[in-house]
């Protein structure tokens, strides 16, 4: 008897757990969506009504009157291009510390890694005066190339331990058949290390999207501004109409979702990458 | 590992050459990532080191003035405040935040209806732009529109607090962005947890170990490499906890952190303060990092 209460209540609690935790992650985004189908009247009559209709109207005057689509386009180019071009980078550095030794390999794949413990906004001086100097202030360019650097130990880290997984033998039998440095990196490697790659870049993808900090001090001018940043000038602007407001913090919110959405796997492995670390 | 050294062969002049070929290549391979070490790491951090002791607007050249900086910055009150927060702010991560990761993690760990959903679900939060996630936190905790309120109202009708404004709720308020996203510790701890070998388990089982008794005195133990690796995660996210503030409170309602002074001076021109005060930072994240460290054993192998 008391081992069947004692089982039940251990199923409440779990379930209680679940719940709860579903709640506090999805429903404040779900509240915005609703409140951007609100009229403003409706937002301040109360927070829990529902919308009275769905309508987009909200929606279809951000990307007409406010030019969303610039800031939409920014974004991605924003985050995009460097994650690309990071990724080649990291994964050409990976490669050659996984797989070969040379003098200076672990000196530089300590740096690489620790470069995790500094606080990103300790180097904000430095990096502030580097794209001043090199007058790419207020430019995506600027954005561009501090965004570089973004995930450079978890990347590095993520990539080697895939080259690593990748048997030696193939690298070997390869050097035996006489291929040179890059086929046995193009044709061996590369290939079977999609899955580290993707995971990488992923992780440097999301980073950039919603990055706030660089994004907000190193560009000055709206028709450079990426999302994230839209959302706080959206505060000020709107003051009193609550329906824009929540809309345009739906339009930064969703396509992180969508994007986690397709790329789930990778994002929970990114995510939990500096397990391995530890 | 291909050895390229010693070169065994080295009166074989073609192999020779072929080797000294391919350590050039490496060399070649790793020079991108040197060059964004450098000119994003490294000499961001050497300035900042040095010029923490000068006095400098970024134009001119920077004067040494000892450790003015940093004594400038010990006579603030901000100062003080930013550092009690931090204490507040680290302490409720390691224990309440981490725990309540730890907490998920083994409820998911039993696998019950719905923990994939959940899991991908919690993940949520950490996807999203923080500046997104704290203004739609800025509208939640709102008195007039938001939902804290309206739902306190059920209980007590004269409840007006204005969350992001006042002392000591405001501290509160931003706790509360961040309190309960703890998905980062609970992969950490599930992996752990599948980590531990079907062995140790079984021997609880026949010493008549119950389910509590199991979770705590097996594994939660072996989970402590996990557990250390999310505690310095979340004290590294705390000091680094910039948007947060900037968006909600900008520091008013005594909020202040590290980061916003650091900003601050920055905006003023204070060069060099702005890099004392990010020399701090740097010494608090190191500290954390070991005193953590420590008090986990997190050198010793567990099995």
């Amino acid at each position: 008897m008391i081992d069947i209460v004692k089982k039940i209540l251990g199923k409440v609690f779990m379930y209680s757990v679940i719940i709860f935790t579903i709640t506090v992650s999805i429903f404040p985004i779900l509240w915005i969506i609703m409140s951007s189908f609100k009229t403003n009247g409706e937002i301040m009559s109360g927070p829990f009504t529902l919308p009275s209709s769905i309508d987009f109207r909200a929606y279809k005057y951000l990307f007409e009157k406010y030019d969303f689509l610039t800031y939409t386009f920014n974004s991605v180019l924003i985050s995009f291009l460097p994650t690309f071009l990071s990724l080649i980078f990291y994964t050409m550095g990976a490669y050659v510390i996984a797989k070969y030794d040379f003098p200076g390999k672990k000196l530089f794949f300590t740096l690489f890694t620790m470069t995790l413990l500094v606080p990103v906004h300790s180097r904000t001086q430095p990096i502030f005066s580097l794209i001043v100097g090199l007058d790419l202030y207020n430019t995506k360019t600027g954005l561009m190339l501090v965004y570089l650097s973004t995930g450079l130990a978890l990347s590095m880290f993520i990539l080697k331990n895939t080259f690593q997984s990748i048997p030696m033998e193939l690298t070997e039998s390869a050097n035996l058949d006489g291929a040179g440095f890059w086929r046995t990196f193009l044709s061996i490697n590369l290939p079977l290390a999609r899955t580290g790659m993707i995971t990488a870049g992923v992780l440097m993808f999301l980073t950039n999207w919603n990055e706030f900090y660089y994004a907000n001090l190193l560009i000055s001018t709206s028709n450079n501004r990426t999302l994230p940043v839209i959302t706080i000038l959206f505060n000020s602007m709107f003051t009193y109409n609550y329906t824009n407001t929540f809309a345009a913090l739906v339009v930064v919110v969703i396509p992180g979702i969508i994007f986690y959405a397709f790329a789930q796997r990778y994002v929970q492995e990114s995510m939990a990458s500096a397990a391995i670390k530890g | 590992m291909v050895k390229l050294f010693p070169l065994k062969n080295i009166f074989d002049n073609s192999m020779k050459g072929a080797k000294i070929k391919t350590l050039i290549w490496i060399y070649i391979f790793l020079l991108p990532s040197v060059a964004i070490f450098l000119s994003f790491y490294l000499v961001p951090i050497v300035t900042v080191a040095f010029t923490s002791f000068t006095k400098w607007d970024g134009f001119n050249r920077p004067q040494f003035i000892g450790l003015s900086n940093f004594i400038k910055l010990f006579n603030t009150s901000v100062f003080y405040e930013s550092l009690f927060n931090l204490l507040g702010w680290s302490l409720i991560a390691a224990t309440l935040h981490v725990g309540f990761g730890v907490l998920v993690a083994f409820v998911l760990y039993k696998k019950p209806f719905g923990w994939k959903f959940t899991r991908a679900v919690f993940m949520v939060p950490n996807v999203i732009s923080v500046a997104a996630w704290a203004m739609i936190y800025k509208y939640f905790f709102r008195n007039d529109i938001g939902i804290l309120n309206t739902f306190l109202r059920l209980f007590n009708p004269n409840i007006n607090i204005n969350w992001f404004f006042e002392a000591p709720y405001a501290f509160w308020a931003i706790t509360l962005t961040w309190l309960f996203y703890a998905v980062v510790v609970t992969l950490l701890v599930m992996g752990d947890l599948m980590a531990i070998p079907e062995s140790v388990r079984e021997g609880a089982i026949i010493d008549g170990a119950n389910a509590l008794q199991m979770a705590w005195y097996i594994d939660l133990p072996l989970c402590r490499n996990a557990i250390g690796v999310g505690v310095i995660c979340s004290i590294t996210a705390r000091i680094a906890m910039y948007e947060a503030i900037y968006l909600t409170t900008n520091g008013a309602g005594n909020t202040m952190n590290l980061p916003v002074i650091l900003v601050r001076s920055i905006m003023d021109g204070n060069y060099g303060f702005a890099n004392a005060c990010a020399v701090i930072m740097l010494i608090v994240g190191v500290l954390t990092l070991w005193v953590v460290d420590k008090a986990f054993k997190m050198d010793e192998k567990i099995y």
